[in-house]
Order: structure tokens, then sequence, then C-alpha cells
């Protein structure tokens, strides 16, 4: 059993500005959600293996997001067992594929992105 | 790198780089040469990098692949080919090419005395060459007072059509230089269109004395020889008619002469130069009873004209190409620019955006710690939007500095003092060491505000959350010094030796998204519009120190009369 799943759902944010993971880590831990953060998109994935997060929302501009190795390991994680859900910040990209809805061009509103992060998580839970 | 450039057709300007896999050119969206010509096949050519060199290979097109003119099935390209596929003209070029490799090998200087009996034989200098263009004498022999003339004016003809990327200008320049040599009354000039392959007037003059409004009628027949047959034709409706014997013709109608050369360019006929003349009746008369002839244009005066179009075609060519390139580097600074500054534009909206969900959030639940953080990250972000828009307006003017009797130290410290919140959130120390005794100087405190703002701005990014981080901003300044040196020094991560140089151009960024990559290069040319220089001193992992050096002496504009305000008031005696 994972940790997520005893637990608050829990969101994994890899985004390299400290402006949208505050905005972000603020409004999803006032709807009672476990927040990890990352600036950069290696250090993600080492917080993806460890904590197990029920959603990933990686920023395309993060570093070393287009790297495409590191893109396809944040693509398998998301698709051995449907969890970490992944939201994708930017434009879709070959390497992962992902629901339309799943793919969110910048510049984004934060409301419909809340709402669909705590779609996912609920999904997950 | 190889490369295609398209020199003509609707994607002119484009640029396609040549590399290892194999290209299709085509009108098809498939084609890495995607081509919008509605005269070429939709796979219609490949080009291919093999041992041998670049090649490219019709694919069965309908309307055929040319080479330089000949069309062609396949062909090993080589520098400067033109390549035409429909109405499409792409120029290759191959930086790689074999052929101007070696060159530079292939010759050694040496002194004159290693070369076993060489010797100067005769010098001859500038002065002595030029005579071969001037003015024949009238004693030496016609054949070579001709010939000399006739040099003289390839060699104007050279000069005159060189150094322009105005194609209006240039074909101007043309006609203009053919009436000084021909006694011709009206000229024009006729460019092939390349959308449509006709004749198009694209130049036309009329000797002083003769109406303007009298218009160029150019027959089609005539036109229609000159570029068929690449040749150069003198007609005149005199010569060879009947009517010639009855002198009551010539009375009424007078001659008309007229002369059609083909634009000859290195690949093919680019236009048509047409030149004509009117003798009228009475000179006409007199002109054939003193020389038996009624004509004004000869056979010489064709032959020059024909070399007369070669050059000016070559010239036509060239500038084309120039134009094309200059036009093409145009854009692609444009669409460069563009693209960054909206990508900085999205990043700030994207900041506001997140700031005003916050405020709504803290509302909504009565939360005053969630509005002031949203109310933070608007803030930071109408302050990040001023920036930019102040730098950009900053670099894209040149613009006089609006000197004045000032303490510099006192701007630097607005600077500090508005620098020091950023600061507190990066952890950095930013502290300011004035030189106490500093004197007044002249400089645009406004813009040197700017230009130290962007720096101290670059330094606190620099060593943002490192231990220990610390910038600080000094002034240097000794009596007699001719500058004074703002020096502002971080314990960042430094720059590598190798970055140094670029750091200074426009759009280089090391901070990712944060920067715009306009900052260093305005505060740049804000010094140097005061008369100073910035530099750099930099050690990757323990920091940088930037110097802004600033001219002690500048003086601040002595104020004219031109130089008031509408309400300035000068001495009564001024008015007297």
């Amino acid at each position: 059993m994972s940790q997520s799943s005893r637990l608050s759902p829990c969101v994994l944010i890899v985004e390299p500005s400290a402006e949208e993971r505050e905005v972000l880590r603020t409004s999803l831990e006032r709807r009672g959600m476990r927040i990890w953060e990352a600036a950069e998109a290696k250090a993600g994935l080492e917080l993806a293996r460890l904590h197990e997060p029920d959603v990933i929302v990686l920023d395309l501009e993060t570093q070393h997001a287009e790297d495409e190795q590191v893109q396809f390991e944040y693509g398998s994680q998301a698709v051995a067992d449907a969890r970490p859900a992944l939201i994708i910040l930017g434009r879709a990209c070959r390497t992962i594929a992902l629901p339309k809805d799943q793919v969110i061009a910048k510049p984004y509103h934060y409301g419909p992105l809340i709402h669909k992060i705590e779609q996912l998580a609920a999904k997950a839970a | 790198m190889a490369t295609l450039f398209v020199m003509q057709g609707r994607d002119k300007g484009k640029r396609f780089d040549v590399r290892t896999e194999a290209l299709t050119m085509g009108r098809d969206g498939t084609n890495r040469i995607q081509l919008n010509d509605s005269e070429i096949s939709r796979r219609h050519a490949e080009v291919l990098r093999s041992d041998n060199g670049i090649r490219l290979t019709d694919l069965n097109s309908s309307n055929g692949t040319f080479v330089n003119t000949e069309k062609i099935d396949v062909r090993l390209l080589k520098n400067g080919d033109r390549v035409q596929v429909g109405r499409t003209l792409l120029l290759f070029t191959d930086a790689d090419d074999r052929s101007s490799v070696n060159l530079a090998h292939d010759v050694n200087i040496v002194g004159l005395g290693e070369i076993e009996g060489s010797r100067i034989v005769r010098t001859v200098g500038h002065d002595s060459g030029s005579q071969l263009f001037q003015p024949p004498d009238m004693a030496e022999s016609p054949w070579l007072a001709r010939a000399r003339s006739n040099l003289q004016i390839m060699y104007r003809t050279a000069l005159a059509v060189s150094h322009t990327l105005d194609i209006d200008q240039l074909l101007g320049r043309i006609v203009d230089l053919i009436f000084e040599w021909v006694e011709s009354d009206r000229g024009c000039i006729m460019l092939v269109d390349h959308e449509t392959g006709e004749l198009t007037p694209a130049a036309s003059r009329n000797r002083k004395g003769v109406r303007a409004d009298d218009r160029i009628s150019i027959s089609r027949t005539i036109l229609d020889y000159v570029m068929q047959h690449k040749e150069g034709v003198l007609t005149s409706d005199a010569r060879d008619d009947e009517r010639w014997n009855s002198e009551g013709s010539i009375v009424r109608l007078g001659v008309r002469e007229a002369i059609c050369v083909p634009m000859q360019g290195r690949y093919g006929i680019v236009g048509v130069i047409y030149i004509d003349t009117y003798t009228p009746p009475s000179a006409a008369i007199q002109q054939r009873t003193f020389s038996n002839s009624s004509n004004k244009f000869s056979e010489e005066h064709l032959k020059l004209m024909v070399a007369i179009g070669h050059q000016a075609a070559l010239a036509v060519e060239d500038t084309s190409y120039y134009s094309a390139m200059l036009q093409a580097e145009r854009l692609a600074v444009m669409g460069q620019t563009i693209a960054t500054l909206s990508h900085h534009i999205k990043n700030i909206l994207q900041g506001i955006r997140g700031g005003s969900y916050l405020i709504e959030e803290g509302l909504k639940g009565d939360d005053n710690d969630v509005v002031r953080r949203g109310w933070r990250i608007v803030d930071k972000n109408q302050e990040r939007i001023s920036n930019l828009v102040m730098d950009m307006l900053t670099f894209s003017k040149p613009r006089e500095p609006d000197l004045c009797l000032a303490d510099l130290n006192e701007t630097l410290s607005d600077v500090v003092e508005l620098m020091q919140a950023r600061a507190g959130e990066a952890a950095v120390q930013l502290v300011f060491e004035p030189r106490r005794d500093l004197p007044q100087f002249c400089f645009d405190p406004e813009l040197l505000h700017r230009a130290v703002l962007n720096v101290v701005t670059n330094a606190i990014d620099a060593c943002e959350k490192r231990a220990g981080a610390r910038v600080e901003v000094t002034t240097e300044f000794a009596t007699g010094d001719q500058f004074v040196h703002i020096v502002v020094a971080d314990n960042g991560e430094g720059i590598a030796p190798e970055d140094i140089p670029r750091i200074f151009s426009v759009f280089e960024s090391r901070k990712g998204s944060r920067g715009t990559g306009l900052g260093l290069p305005v505060s740049q040319k804000i010094i140097r519009e005061h008369g100073g220089e910035i530099r750099v001193e930099s050690t990757l992992g323990a920091g940088s120190r930037f110097y802004l050096e600033l001219p002690s002496q500048l003086s601040p504009p002595t104020a004219s009369r031109d130089t008031l305000g509408p309400n300035a008031t000068l001495g009564s005696e001024a008015f007297e």
C-alpha cells in the first residue's frame, strides 16, 4: 500500500518558477493536499520515486525536462499503474502520450489547473 | 554547412540546411524543403549528401529541375549553383566545398632573392594605371581610341553598378550612364517578373527636352526576339524602308531608331534595356545629305549596349541576392526578438495570474496572509513588466543622456534601497559602501539608475541562495582621475571565460526563464552613451566584479534659447 492511499492526496510540483510553485503549493495545501516541490526535473524524478505522489505537475521549461530520457522516465512512471497521474505545463511532447486535458498550454489560468489536479488526485485515491 | 537559400519565389528568404540525411523538396507538407509553389510537384526533387558531395536528384517531377538553367536528372551541386524548381530559385552554398579549401596551401610568400633570377623589370604606379581610363587622345588611331573609350565606359559601368543594395537606385544609375554615352532620347529597363515571367518596366528616363508624356511603345516582336535569341537588336524605321527613297516621307515622318539588348546574367536573362532616338525630318535630310546616312545608332553602339546589358544584369543579380539575404536576416532577427519578448511577457503574465489567484483565494477564505502573498507576486511581476518595457525602450533607440550635475552616491543609494527587498528574498546581503568625499559629477541620473539597477539585479541572481551570499556596491575615484568607477561585486557562481564575450549581447541570458537578456546590453549602452565603458572580471565559482566607468569630466549642455522650454524666461535684454 502506497503512502498516498493512507494519507491525504500528494502532489509533486516540478516547476522552475518559485512564484508558480508558491501559488500551486498554497492553493493545494488549502485543499488539504500534501505537496512536494522540485525546481529541476531530475530532482523531481527522485522525489517521485521516494514519495509516490498521486499527481505530478511537470513544467516543460524546467531544467532537463526537455531531455527525452527524462521525459521517458516521467512518462513510464505515469503509465505504470495510472498513478501518479501526470499533468504537463507547456505543450504536448512526443515522448509522453497524455490525454489532451492533461497538457496545459501557458499562460494558463490557475482555477482550471487546480480543479484538474483535484480531479486526478481524487481518482488516484 | 551546405545550405539552399530561396532567392526568388513565395518562400524568398528561407534557408534550408543540408545535413547528412536525405531532404526531399516539394510542395507537400511531408517534404523537409516545402515550397509554396504551384508549379512544383508534391515530391519534386531530393537533396542528399554523398561521399562526392551534395547530390540533387529530380524525382520525375512534372516541370523538371534545373541547375544553372540546365535541366537535370541527377547533379552534384557546386558552391554558387542556382537550382530552379517551378518559379522558385534557390542558391546552393557550401562552406565545406573542397574546391575552395586548399587554395592557400599552394601559395608561399618568399623573399625576392629566393626565386632564382627574379627581378623587378618595371613598376607602374596607381596614377599610370588609371591613365588607361582617361578620354582617348584624338591623335591615336580611331580603332585604339574607340577601344579605349569602350573600356573606359565598361570600367565606369562596373564602378557605377557596385555598392548598392537598392534595385531602383541601381537601375536609375544604369539608365543615366547609358544616356551619358549613347545619344538616345528615351530609355527604359524592363525586368523579368519572377511570378509571371513577363517583362515589367522598372526604370525609364527621357533626355532633357524630350516630352515626359511621350510614352515609349516597344514592339512585342522585338522584345520576344531579344528574349528568345538572347541577342541585341538595332532597328530603324527608315533603314531598308522603301519610303526612304522618297524624301517626301522623311519630311513627313522623320526617323525613329532603337536598340534593345538582353540583360544576360550568369544564369539567364533578367530583363532587357531599350533605348531609342528620334531624328526630326529636317535633321534627317541634312544628316543624309552630309553622311549618306540618316542614322545616329551604329553597330558599335549595339555592341556597347550588349556589354552594358551584361554588366547591368550581373549587378541586378547580385543586388537581388543581397537584398534577399538582408531581408532574410531581418526576418530572422525580428522573429527571434518577437519570440524572446513574447516568452518573457508570457512568464510575467503567468506570475500576475498566479498572484491574482492567490488574492482571490485569500479573499474567499478571509485569509489575509494569502492575500498578502498574492499581492507580493502581482507587485513583483508588475515591476518586472515595467523593467522589461524600460529596457526595451532604452535599448531600441539612441538617446543623448540628459546630463546634469548630480550626486552619484545618492543615485546608487536609491538603487540599493530599491533592491533590498529582492536581495532579502534571495537571502543575499546587499551593501553599499560609498566613497564619502565623492564630488558631484555630470551624468543622467535616470539612465544611470537603470544601468546600475540591471547590474545589481544580475549580481543578486548570481549568488541567490548561496551560503554567505553578498553583493557589494562601491565607488572609486581619486582627484584628477578621468573616470569614476562604480563597482558591483558578488560572490556568486561567476562566469565561465568563454561566456564573458556574450554577456553583453542582446537576448543572451544565463538565467533561464528569469532573464530577459536585455539587462546588461542596456547597461552597456547607457554607460557608452555617457562616453564610458563597462567591463567585468570573473572567476568561476568565486564571483564577479563589474566595473562601470563613467567619465568624470562631462559637462552639462549650456542652455540656449533653443533648448529652453516654452515657459522659460530670458533676461529682458535678450528681447531688446
